[in-house]
C-alpha cells in the first residue's frame, strides 16, 4: 500500500476495485466504514454483488477481465470534464500526454460494450472519484490475477497520477496483501528477480556475494508457473515452504503430474496438505503463535511477534530448520544465528528499508518502512515529494485494453471467475481444521444468475458439473442474483471440488501471475 | 460496621497505594494465609493502555497488580467462569465485573462461595485508542511517554516521563467525542455493592482507603484482616460519608443524563440500524466476549440459522442474543468494544435491558432474584 491502512479514514471517495474487502480484509472495511460515516463516497467495481458492493453508493457489476477499459473510460471523462490535477501533472509526473491520446477513444459508450457496465454509471463513478478531495484506491486480486494484470494495475496508478491522489492521507493506491507476511516474504527477496530490499540479482549479488561471502548466481530464478512447467525436466527436485499448489495452483492435473514427476520433493508445513501428500520428506513447521520473529503486514508496517507455546512434536521454527539443514550442507558458519533477532540484525544490514528498525524500536505499534536510519520515524504514506525513479518523477503508462487468454465460446460458454468467502483462508489447511469454520461452510459451489440457471434448467443445490478445457468438478449450484450474468463463480478453497482444476495457468508476461479470474467454461446439470 | 477507613499496614504497600493501600494489603492477607489459591488481576502490559489478566498466587507478586488502569476494558467475568470456576480466588472488581460475576452466579456458571470479590469504585473506563488518541490532540503529548493515569475530580491525569503531569476535564473530552466509554456514561453503578467490599477514594482522608462492607463475608475479612495486623481501621467522619455520596448521585445524574442522550435521542433509527446489521461479518466476537452469554452449546450455531453467508439475518443473529442476553445486560460494553464493523451493540442491549427494568423492575448485577423469563421457567 502507498497509503496505511488508518488514514483510509480520511478519504473522501474510495474506490474498491477486484476487492471483497468486507469478507477479505475487515479491519481494513472497518476503516471504510469510517470513511463513509463521516461522508465518504464508496465506489465498488466487481462482477459479483459481494457484501463490498452492497455497501457501495456506486456499483459497477463489470465483466471480468475488463478493468482496463473501465478506468480508461473513467480517465476519459475525467480529463474531458477538467477534473485532472494539472499542477500535480506537471510537476510530479511524465506521460500525460500520451495517456490522453490513448483513452481518447475510451468513451463511456466504447468502454460500455466491453465492460457490460451503464455508460453512465462510468461517468458518475468518474466525477465521483475526480471530484474528490482525498480519493484512494482499494484493489485485490480481481485487479492482479489476469494475464494482463500488470496493465491493470498500472492503469490503477494512472487513475490516482493525474487526479494527483497519492503522498497524501485518505489517498493512494493501495494494494491488500492477502497474507499476514506476504509483503515481508517479497521484502525479504522471495521474488525470483531480487535480493532483499528489492535490489535486483543482476545488479546486486556482488555486493551480497561480499556480506554473504559466498558466490551467487546473479542469474533471474523461476517463477512458481515456470516451476510446474519445469518440474521433472529442467527441475528434479523442489522444496516447497507453506504453500499448497495442489489446491492454490491453476490446472490442478497438470500440477499433480509435475510434482509427481520430479525426483525429490519435500514439503515443509504446519499441517500435511494435499502437496505435502505427495512428498518425498515432510518437514513439520511451527506456526505463527509457536515462534518469533516479525511479520510485514499489507501497510508495509514491521511488527514484532512473540512465541506463545511451543512448537508441537518434531515441529521447529523455519529458521531453525534451514540453519540445520545449512549445517549439514556444510555451511553451518554462514547460517550462524541463534535466534530470530542475530537474522533481523542481519535484514538490517542488506535492506536500506529496514536499516533504521530495531526490535528494541518496534514495540507494540511497529513501524512502516522505509525506515533507513535509526532516528528516522518510519513512513506510513509513500511519495510524498518524490517518486522513487530517477528523476523523482511518477511515470504515467498509456495502456490499451487487452482481452484474458480465453474467452467464452459456444462449446464453453461461461466465464469462470475465482475467489474466496469470509468462512475459509486460501487452501483451508488451517481454516478447514477449525470446527467453528466447517460448521459454518464445508463445501464449495458454484454461483450461478437466476437467468442462466433458468436457460439451462438448473435449481438452486442441484449437482452441476462445471467443465473447462482442462477438468471437471461436480459442485453444487448456488443461484443467485449477486453474479453477473454469463459468469460464473467458485471458491478455491476446497479441494474435493477444486475451481483450481479448471483455471488456466496462462500467465501474466511481466509480472508471471496466473490468471484465476478469468477461464471458459460449460456447465452441465448432473 | 458499614463505612471504614482503611490503611495498610505494610511501608511498601502504601508507597505505591492509590490511596490506603486497602486492596493491596487484603489481597496479600488472603494469599498469606492461603485462604485462596490465588488473586485474578490486571498487569500493565507494553504500556498504560493494556492491560493482561495474570493469576497470582504469590504475595510477592502483587506489586505487578497494584494500581489502576483505566484503558484496560477487560471483565473478568467470563474468564472466572470458564477458567477459574473450581478455584477459590479473589478479584478486583469494578461494578461491571462485579455484576457480571453476580449475574453468572445466579446463572450457577460461578460460585460465590469461591470468590472474593474486592470491590473498586468506578466512575468510567477509556478505551486504548480513544485514549491515544485524545492524548495527542488534547494533551499534546506522544501517548508513548504516558507512564501512569489517573481519573480524579472529574478530569482525566496522566502522567509523563519526564516527570510532568497533565489534566482536563471528563466533561470537555466527552463533549468532543473523547473520554470515557459510551457505555461507561450511561453507567449508574459507581460503587460495587454486590461485591463483598467496596473501595475507593471519595470522601476518604489522604492515605486511607474508604471502604464500604457489602457483605457477610467482606465483614470478616476486614475484621480478620485487622485482627492479622495487614490494616488498620478507623471510623469516617460523618462528612466523609456525605461526600462520598454527594459524588455517587452527582455521577449517577449524569448517567442518566447520557442514558437519555444515547438511548433517546440519538438513538439509532430503524434505517440506521439496517446500515448497522448489514456490516455484520458474522465473526461472533459479540456473543464470544459477552460475560453473560454462556449457554455450552450455542444457538447461533444451530442448523435453523443460514450458515456460511454474511451478513447474517439480524432478526435471527442479534434477535436470538437479545433474546437471551438483554434481560441480564448489565450494559458492560464487551460486545460493542469487539466489533470489528463499529456496530453500537450495547446501544441496542442497554436499551433493551432498561425496558425490562421497567416492565419487571429487574435490576442485573444487583438484585438477587432470577432475570424474569428465566425465573418464569424456574416455576
Amino acid at each position: 500500500m502507498t497509503n496505511s491502512i488508518e488514514d483510509i479514514e480520511d478519504a473522501d471517495c474510495i474506490l474498491i476495485i477486484g476487492s471483497n474487502t468486507f469478507e477479505q480484509h475487515p479491519l481494513i472495511a472497518r476503516r471504510v466504514v469510517k470513511a463513509k460515516d463521516k461522508g465518504a463516497k464508496i465506489i465498488v467495481i466487481d462482477p459479483r454483488k459481494t457484501m463490498t458492493a452492497k455497501q457501495a453508493d456506486l456499483y459497477l457489476q463489470i465483466v471480468p477481465g475488463t478493468n482496463v477499459a473501465l478506468i480508461n473510460a473513467m480517465m476519459h471523462v475525467i480529463i474531458k470534464e477538467g477534473l485532472i490535477d494539472e499542477e500535480f501533472i506537471k510537476n510530479r509526473t511524465k506521460g500525460f500526454e500520451e495517456l490522453k491520446k490513448v483513452v481518447e477513444k475510451y468513451t463511456p459508450e466504447y468502454a460500455s460494450k466491453i465492460c457490460k457496465v451503464d455508460k453512465d454509471l462510468i461517468v458518475e463513478a468518474a466525477r465521483v472519484y475526480g471530484s474528490a478531495k482525498r480519493a484512494s484506491i482499494l484493489y485485490c486480486m480481481g485487479v492482479t490475477q489476469f494475464t494482463h494484470g500488470v496493465d491493470n494495475v498500472k492503469s490503477c496508478c494512472n487513475l490516482a497520477l493525474i487526479t494527483g491522489n497519492i503522498g497524501k492521507r485518505g489517498t493512494g493506491v493501495n494494494p491488500l496483501r492477502g497474507q499476514n507476511n506476504v509483503q515481508g516474504a517479497c521484502d525479504m527477496g522471495a521474488l525470483p528477480d531480487v535480493f532483499p530490499g528489492y535490489q535486483k540479482v543482476n545488479v546486486a549479488y556482488e555486493k551480497f556475494e561480499e556480506i554473504w561471502g559466498v558466490e551467487l548466481n546473479h542469474e533471474m530464478g523461476l517463477t512458481i508457473p515456470e516451476m510446474i512447467k519445469k518440474a521433472g525436466k529442467e527441475i528434479k527436485f523442489l522444496y516447497i515452504m507453506g504453500e499448497n499448489p495442489m489446491v492454490s495452483d491453476p490446472d490442478i492435473k497438470h500440477v499433480e503430474k509435475a510434482l509427481k514427476s520430479l525426483d525429490f520433493l519435500v514439503v515443509q508445513d504446519i499441517f500435511l496438505t494435499e502437496t505435502a501428500e505427495l512428498a518425498d520428506i515432510v518437514l513439520p513447521a511451527a506456526c505463527w503463535a509457536e515462534k518469533e520473529g516479525t511479520f510485514t503486514n499489507t501497510e508495509r508496517r514491521v511488527q514484532l511477534i512473540r512465541k506463545a507455546v511451543n512448537p508441537p512434536g518434531e515441529a521447529l521454527e523455519d529458521w531453525v530448520i534451514i540453519k540445520k539443514l545449512a549445517e549439514k550442507l556444510d555451511y553451518g558458519d554462514k547460517f550462524n544465528y541463534k535466534s530470530p533477532k542475530d537474522i533481523f540484525e542481519e535484514i538490517r544490514k542488506v535492506t536500506p528499508q529496514y536499516a533504521g528498525i530495531t526490535y528494541e524500536r518496534l514495540g507494540v505499534d511497529g513501524i512502516h518502512w522505509p525506515c533507513p536510519n535509526e532516528t528516522h520515524p518510519g513512513t506510513p504514506i509513500l511519495h510524498v515529494e518524490k517518486f522513487l525513479t530517477q528523476d523523482d518523477l511518477g511515470r504515467i503508462f498509456p495502456i490499451e485494453y487487452k482481452n484474458p487468454a480465453e474467452l467464452p465460446d459456444d462449446e464453453y460458454p461461461f466465464i469462470l471467475t475465482t475467489g474466496r468467502i469470509i468462512f475459509h483462508y486460501h487452501t483451508g489447511t488451517m481454516t478447514r481444521r477449525s470446527k467453528h469454520m466447517i460448521n459454518e461452510i464445508n463445501d464449495g459451489f458454484v454461483e450461478i444468475n437466476p437467468k442462466d440457471a433458468k436457460k439451462l434448467g438448473i435449481k438452486n443445490n442441484d449437482l452441476v458439473k462445471v467443465s473447462s478445457r482442462r477438468g471437471g468438478v461436480a459442485v453444487k449450484a448456488k443461484i443467485t442474483e449477486n453474479i453477473k450474468e454469463g459468469v460464473v463463480f467458485m471458491p478455491f478453497h476446497f479441494a474435493e471440488t477444486a475451481a483450481n482444476l479448471l483455471t488456466n495457468p496462462a500467465i501474466d508476461p511481466y509480472c508471471k501471475i496466473p490468471e484465476f479470474k478469468v477461464c471458459a467454461v460449460k456447465i452441465e446439470k448432473l | 460496621m458499614k463505612y471504614l477507613l482503611v490503611k495498610s499496614t505494610d511501608s511498601e504497600i502504601l508507597k505505591r497505594a492509590e490511596c490506603g493501600g486497602a486492596v493491596t494489603s487484603l489481597f496479600k492477607y488472603l494469599l498469606d494465609k492461603k485462604l485462596v489459591d490465588g488473586v485474578l488481576a490486571l498487569k500493565k502490559g507494553e504500556d498504560v493502555y493494556d492491560g493482561i489478566p495474570v493469576f497470582i498466587t504469590s504475595s510477592d507478586e502483587l506489586p505487578e497488580v497494584s494500581g489502576s488502569l483505566h484503558c484496560a476494558t477487560i471483565n473478568f467475568g467470563k474468564i472466572i467462569g470458564k477458567y477459574f470456576a473450581d478455584k477459590k480466588i479473589a478479584v478486583p472488581t469494578k461494578p461491571c465485573d462485579a455484576m457480571a460475576i453476580k449475574e453468572l452466579a445466579k446463572l450457577k456458571q460461578v460460585n460465590l462461595d469461591n470468590i472474593y470479590m474486592i470491590g473498586l469504585n468506578c466512575g468510567g473506563t477509556v478505551s486504548p485508542i480513544t485514549a491515544m488518541k485524545m492524548i495527542k490532540l488534547f494533551y499534546e503529548v506522544n501517548p508513548k511517554d504516558v507512564i501512569k493515569e489517573e481519573i480524579d475530580k472529574g478530569k482525566f491525569i496522566i502522567f509523563l516521563k519526564d516527570g510532568t503531569e497533565k489534566a482536563i476535564k471528563i466533561d470537555e473530552l466527552e463533549e468532543r467525542g473523547f473520554g470515557r466509554r459510551k457505555n461507561c456514561q450511561r453507567c449508574e453503578v459507581m460503587i460495587p455493592r454486590m461485591a463483598d467490599i467496596a473501595c475507593g477514594n471519595w470522601g476518604a482522608e489522604k492515605g486511607w482507603t474508604f471502604v464500604e462492607v457489602c457483605s457477610e463475608k467482606g465483614r470478616k475479612l476486614i475484621e480478620d484482616a485487622e485482627k492479622e495486623g495487614y490494616i488498620k481501621i478507623k471510623e469516617p467522619s460523618k462528612k466523609a460519608i456525605e461526600i462520598r455520596e454527594k459524588i455517587e448521585n452527582v455521577m449517577i445524574k449524569m448517567a442518566k443524563k447520557f442514558q437519555k442522550k444515547h438511548l433517546e435521542e440519538e438513538y439509532p433509527s430503524l434505517e440506521e440500524w439496517q446500515k448497522y446489521w448489514n456490516r455484520c461479518i458474522k465473526c461472533y466476537g459479540c456473543r464470544d466476549n459477552c460475560p453473560l452469554c454462556f449457554c455450552v452449546e450455542c444457538k447461533l450455531e444451530k442448523d435453523y440459522m443460514e450458515k456460511g453467508k454474511i451478513p447474517p439475518n439480524p432478526i435471527m443473529f442479534q434477535g436470538i442474543r437479545l433474546s437471551h442476553v438483554s434481560p441480564s445486560c448489565i450494559n458492560c460494553g464487551q460486545c460493542e468494544d469487539a466489533c470489528p464493523m463499529d456496530i453500537p451493540l450495547s446501544y441496542i442491549f442497554h436499551r433493551m435491558q432498561l425496558r425490562f427494568r421497567d416492565t419487571f423492575g429487574y435490576i442485573p448485577g444487583v438484585d438477587d432474584s432470577l432475570p424474569p423469563l428465566i425465573s418464569e421457567l424456574d416455576k
